[in-house]
C-alpha cells in the first residue's frame, strides 16, 4: 500500500474502498456511487486502474496498491498534479484523486500519449465540473514535462 | 467589431495587476493532493449512521407505519417518525407544502417517512428494511398539462398551480395580424439530474450547552441553519452550520436537501446524544433530490417576409413534481427569457409552475433558462426554414442590441456583446461554407451545423433580495483572509473574490487564504446561487478591500512622511506614486497597524439596486445586467442508427469582464458538457411517477470519450453591476448546447426533434418521417 506493507484481517464481504478509507484512513479515495459507474474510488492495483468499490478487500491480498496519498507531496508533486494545478483542472475536487491516478498510470505505461489515448485513459472517471478539457490538457502537459526531464 | 476594439471598451484595462490574469485557484494544491476534507472524511468514530425509509409509491395515504421490528433489532439505536419532531415538521424552500417526514400522505416517490440509526450502516439499512409502511394508493397525475386542468386530481389542497405569471408587451393580436408568416410548435424537455459527484451528506452533533453543530455538503449554510432550527424547535442561534468541502452542487444543494440531511442527522443526534451522519446513496440522491424541471412550451411566432419578428405568444408549463421547491422562482426566469434574446414588439407569455406526482424539481444551474432557450432557438430555426433564410441572418436581423427592448420592455444598455459573440462564433466556425457543404451530404452519415443565442439575466433580479457580506481581514503576518458565507463548491468563485481583494490591496494572490463558510464566523449573506458570488460578492469584497487599503495607506503615509493620497500599493510594497523608491513593505505597514491598534478587519456589504418592473404584465427592468452568448455546434448523424456524434462546439460569451479567464473557461467548458449531456443523453425517466434509471450506469452523463472539440471565445462588454464589469458565468454556459445541437441535428437530417434529449430513437423517428 503506497509502498508499505500492511497486514490486515478483513471480512470476506469488506470492500477495498472501505478498508482504504475506514481502516487505513486514506480519505483521498472517494465514494460517488458504489456501483462502479463514477470512478471516484479509483486506485491503482498492480499497475491497473480499479474501482475500489467493486473490489473485495481479500482480492487485494499481495497486491501493490497506489492511492492519491502515495502519489505526491506538497514539496514534490507529481507532474500530473502540477499540471492540473496550472490549468485549474480541479474544480470541486471530488474526482481529482482518481484523475491524478488515471493520469499517472497512463504516463507510467505510455509516456507519450495522444489526446485520444488520454481521453481513453480517464474515461472510467466521471467529472461533472470541467467537461474534461482542462484535465486532458494537463495530462498532455505533464507528459511533455516528463519527456523534457528525461531528455 | 474586432478583438482590439473590444479591449478598448474596458476602462483601466491595461492597469490591472491581477484582474484578467490566468490565476491558479487558492485550493488547487490541496485538491490535487486529495487533501480537502469532505463531510464523509471527518466522521467521528462514535457517529451513528442514518438510513431513511422512503415512499415507494407516487401518491398514497399512509395507513400504517410499523416501526416495531426495527426498534427490536439489536444495534438499532433510534427509530424516528414525524411524531418525534420537536419543532415543525417541514422542509421547504418557498411554499409551505413539504414535510420533513411524511406521516399522512405521500405525493411522490422517495419521500422520507422513517429514520433509522445504528452504529454502522449495515445495521441501519437492515433496520430500515424491517420498517413497513402500509399505503392506500391514490390515482396519480404525472403530466403537468393534465395537472393544470380544472378536473385534475389534486396533489395539494391549494390546487395544482404553484405559480402563474405572465408577460404582456404591445398587442399580440396586432403583431400576428402584421405577420406574413406564423409558425406554432410545442417543445418538451426532460428531468435532468445534476449528479454532483459527491452525493448529499449532512452530519450533526449536540454540543455540551445543548446547541447543535451541523457539517455538510451545501451551498447556503444560513438556509440550513434556519431549516434545522425550525425542525428542532430551537432558536437559529443554537444551530451552527459549517460547510465542509463540497463535491459539486449545481443547484440542488441550495434548497431542501442540505436541510433534510442536516435536520435528520440533528434529530438523531438530539435523540441519542451521539453524532449522526446521513449520507445519501447515489440511488437515493437521484430519487430524492431536486432536478431540472421538465417543461412543455408552446410557441407561436410571427414574422414579416423579410424575417423581422412581429409577435410571440408562449405558453410555458413547468413540472415541479410533488413539491414546489424553487419552482416558483424558476418559472419567473423562464417566463422572462421565453422569447430568446430578440426584439419582438408584441409579446404574450403565460407561465405556469405545476405540481404533479413526479419527484421534486427545483434549483439547477440555468434555472429555467436552458428549457426556454431550447424552445426559442429551435423555433428561430423553424422560422428560418419557413422563410428560406439562413438561421444566422434571421438572428442578426432580430437580436438584442444596445438601445433595443427586451420582452419585458427593458432597455438594453451598452453592455450587450451579443452581436460580437455571434459574429465571432460565425467566423470561428466557418459557418457559411459549412452550412452549404454539409447540406450536400448524402448517405448514412450526415453532418450538420447549428447555432443558438442566449441572454441570461444576472443574479437574482426579481427572485429575491440581492446582497452579500464579505469579510476581509489582514493577519499580523500580513496574510489576508477572505471569509464569507458565500460558498465554494467547485467553481473557484471564492478564489475570485481573493483575486478582487488582491487587486485592490496590491498583493500577490499567494498572500491570501480562504476560510470555511461557517455561521459562527460569517455574516448571513443570502444564498450562493444564480452565479452571485462574483457579481454581488465581488462588489462586497471590493468595498471591504478599499476600506482596508485606506487604513494601510494612512499608516503608510505616516511611515513615509507623505500624504496617503500620494501613495499606492503595488507588489506588496506601499510606495510613493511619483517616487517608487520611497517605499515600505506591506508587511511592515501591517505590523505598524497592529502596534497602533488600527482595525484590519473589514466587512464589505453590497446590496444591488432593486429591479423596477410592473408586476401584472412584467414590464420593466427585470435584471440589472445580462450575460450574452452564441454557441455553434457541429454534429455528425448516423441516419441509420439515429446516433448523434457532436464534433465541435464553439462557445462565445460576453462575460463582461473575465476576472480569471482560466476559471471562466473552466465554467464554459464544464457547463457546455453538462448542457451537451442535457441535449443528447441525460434523462431521468419517470414511469407513472417512479424513477426508472436512478443510477449513473443507467443515467448517462458525458464521459471523456463523449466530448467534442471545443473552442471558447471570451467577449467583454463590462456590465453595470459586477466588479470591474464582471457578469455571471457559472450558470449561462449550460443554457445553449442542447439548442445548438438540436439545430445542428435538424440541419443534418432535414427534420426536427421537438423534445429533449435527442436520443437515437427520436432522431431516427424524425428522420424516417421525413424520408
Amino acid at each position: 500500500m503506497n509502498g508499505k506493507d500492511h497486514a490486515l484481517v478483513v471480512e470476506s464481504t469488506e470492500r477495498l474502498l472501505d478498508v482504504l478509507r475506514d481502516r487505513l484512513d486514506l480519505k483521498g479515495v472517494k465514494e460517488g456511487c458504489g456501483t462502479g459507474d463514477c470512478g471516484t474510488c479509483t486506485v491503482i492495483m498492480d499497475g491497473q486502474l480499479v474501482n475500489s468499490c467493486l473490489v473485495l478487500a481479500v482480492q487485494a491480498r499481495d497486491k501493490r496498491i497506489t492511492t492519491i496519498e502515495g502519489v505526491g507531496t506538497r514539496e514534490k508533486l507529481h507532474p500530473v498534479q502540477k499540471a492540473l494545478m496550472k490549468y485549474n483542472a480541479a474544480q470541486c475536487g471530488f474526482c481529482t484523486p482518481a484523475m491524478v491516478l488515471a493520469g499517472k498510470n497512463l504516463l507510467d505505461h505510455n509516456p507519450t500519449p495522444s489526446r485520444a489515448e488520454i481521453k481513453e485513459a480517464i474515461s472510467g472517471v466521471l467529472c461533472r465540473c470541467t467537461g474534461y478539457y482542462k484535465i486532458i490538457d494537463a495530462i498532455h502537459d505533464a507528459a511533455k514535462e516528463i519527456a523534457g526531464v528525461k531528455s | 467589431m474586432t478583438e482590439t476594439e473590444a479591449v478598448h471598451k474596458l476602462p483601466e484595462a491595461q492597469g490591472f495587476a491581477l484582474i484578467g490574469k490566468r490565476i491558479q485557484r487558492l485550493d488547487a494544491l490541496d485538491k490535487v493532493l486529495g487533501l480537502p476534507l469532505y463531510t464523509s472524511d471527518i466522521v467521528p468514530k462514535d457517529a451513528l449512521r442514518v438510513k431513511v425509509v422512503r415512499s415507494t409509491v407516487p401518491h398514497a395515504l399512509i395507513k400504517r407505519i410499523d416501526t416495531q421490528p426495527a426498534r427490536e433489532m439489536p444495534g438499532v439505536l433510534a427509530v424516528l417518525t414525524a411524531e418525534d419532531i420537536p419543532g415543525l415538521n417541514e422542509s421547504f424552500a418557498m411554499l409551505p407544502d413539504r414535510p420533513l417526514l411524511a406521516s399522512k400522505k405521500v405525493r411522490c416517490q422517495g419521500e422520507a417517512i422513517v429514520v433509522v440509526a445504528a452504529g454502522d450502516l449495515e445495521t441501519a439499512e437492515e433496520g430500515a428494511d424491517r420498517v413497513s409502511v402500509e399505503y392506500e394508493r391514490l390515482p396519480t397525475v404525472t403530466s403537468p398539462v393534465e395537472a393544470m386542468k380544472l378536473n385534475s386530481i389534486l396533489i395539494h389542497d391549494s390546487g395544482n398551480v404553484a405559480k402563474y405569471l405572465r408577460v404582456r408587451k404591445g398587442d399580440v393580436k396586432e403583431g400576428f395580424r402584421q405577420a406574413d408568416v406564423i409558425i406554432e410548435n410545442t417543445y418538451t424537455t426532460q428531468f435532468q439530474d445534476s449528479a454532483p459527484l459527491e452525493p448529499e451528506v449532512g452530519m450533526a452533533w449536540v454540543e455540551k450547552d445543548g446547541s447543535i453543530t451541523c457539517v455538510g455538503s451545501m451551498q447556503t449554510p444560513y438556509y440550513v441553519q434556519t431549516g434545522v432550527a425550525k425542525v428542532l424547535g430551537l432558536n437559529p442561534d443554537k444551530v451552527r452550520v459549517i460547510q465542509a468541502t463540497t463535491g459539486g452542487a449545481f443547484g440542488p444543494k441550495s434548497d431542501e436537501m442540505p436541510v433534510d440531511t442536516c435536520a435528520i442527522s440533528a434529530l438523531v443526534a438530539q435523540k441519542t446524544g451521539k453524532p449522526a451522519i446521513l449520507e445519501y446513496s447515489r440511488h437515493e440522491s437521484m430519487i430524492a433530490h431536486t432536478k431540472r424541471h421538465p417543461f412543455v412550451i408552446t410557441l407561436k411566432t410571427g414574422a414579416k417576409n423579410d424575417g423581422r419578428l412581429t409577435a410571440s405568444e408562449a405558453l410555458v408549463v413547468s413540472d415541479t413534481g410533488a413539491y414546489a421547491s424553487l419552482g416558483p422562482l424558476v418559472i419567473i426566469r423562464a417566463c422572462f427569457h421565453a422569447t430568446g434574446p430578440y426584439v419582438i414588439p408584441h409579446v404574450k407569455t403565460d407561465a405556469y409552475c405545476v405540481y404533479t406526482n413526479n419527484t421534486m424539481a427545483g434549483s439547477f444551474r440555468g434555472f429555467g433558462s436552458p428549457q426556454v432557450h431550447f424552445a426559442a432557438e429551435s423555433q428561430m430555426d423553424e422560422l428560418a426554414r419557413k422563410l428560406d433564410m439562413d438561421p444566422i441572418d434571421l438572428r442578426l436581423k432580430n437580436m438584442l442590441r444596445p438601445g433595443t427592448l427586451t420582452a419585458t420592455s427593458q432597455l438594453v444598455d451598452e453592455a450587450c456583446g451579443l452581436e460580437e459573440c455571434t459574429r465571432r462564433a460565425i467566423e470561428a466556425s466557418n459557418w457559411r461554407s459549412k452550412r452549404t457543404e454539409f447540406s450536400h451530404d448524402r448517405g448514412a452519415f450526415r453532418r450538420g451545423i447549428g447555432i443558438a443565442l442566449m441572454y441570461h439575466g444576472n443574479s437574482l433580479g426579481p427572485e429575491g433580495n440581492d446582497y452579500a457580506y464579505v469579510h476581509v481581514l489582514i493577519k499580523p503576518g500580513a496574510k489576508v483572509v477572505v471569509r464569507t458565507a458565500l460558498t465554494e463548491y467547485g467553481t473557484g468563485a471564492v478564489s475570485g473574490l481573493a483575486q478582487v481583494a488582491a487587486e485592490i490591496l496590491g498583493l500577490p494572490i499567494e498572500s491570501f487564504e480562504l476560510d470555511r463558510a461557517d455561521t459562527a464566523s460569517c455574516h448571513e449573506t443570502g444564498p450562493t446561487v444564480a452565479s452571485r458570488v462574483t457579481v454581488i460578492g465581488g462588489r462586497a469584497t471590493q468595498l471591504a478591500a478599499l476600506k482596508l487599503k485606506e487604513r494601510i495607506l494612512a499608516v503608510g503615509g505616516d511611515l513615509l512622511q507623505c500624504e496617503p493620497s500620494k501613495l499606492t500599493i503595488k507588489d506588496a510594497l506601499v510606495r510613493h506614486l511619483d517616487d517608487p523608491r520611497r517605499a515600505v513593505t506591506f508587511q511592515k505597514v501591517v505590523e505598524e497597524c497592529y502596534k497602533r491598534h488600527v482595525n484590519l478587519t473589514e466587512t464589505g456589504f453590497y446590496t444591488a439596486p432593486k429591479c423596477e418592473f410592473e408586476g401584472e404584465n412584467s414590464q420593466g427592468t427585470t435584471y440589472l445586467q445580462y450575460t450574452y452568448g452564441a454557441v455553434i455546434a457541429e454534429v455528425q448523424v448516423d441516419t441509420e442508427l439515429g446516433v448523434v456524434k457532436p464534433v465541435k462546439i464553439i462557445a462565445a460569451y460576453d462575460v463582461g469582464r473575465a476576472i480569471n479567464p482560466l476559471s471562466v473557461e473552466g465554467q464554459i467548458e464544464g457547463g457546455t458538457i453538462q448542457g451537451l449531456g442535457y441535449g443528447l443523453t441525460e434523462q431521468l425517466i419517470h414511469l407513472d411517477g417512479m424513477v426508472a434509471n436512478p443510477t449513473l450506469g443507467d443515467y448517462y452523463i458525458p464521459t471523456s470519450l463523449d466530448i467534442p472539440e471545443i473552442q471558447t471565445i471570451i467577449v467583454e462588454y463590462p456590465g453595470a453591476i459586477g466588479p470591474y464589469g464582471a457578469k455571471a458565468m457559472g450558470e449561462p454556459p449550460v443554457d445553449l448546447p442542447a439548442a445548438a445541437l438540436a439545430n445542428a441535428v435538424a440541419h443534418a437530417t432535414g427534420s426536427r426533434v421537438f423534445n429533449l434529449p435527442l436520443t437515437p430513437e427520436k432522431v431516427l423517428f424524425a428522420t424516417k418521417r421525413k424520408i
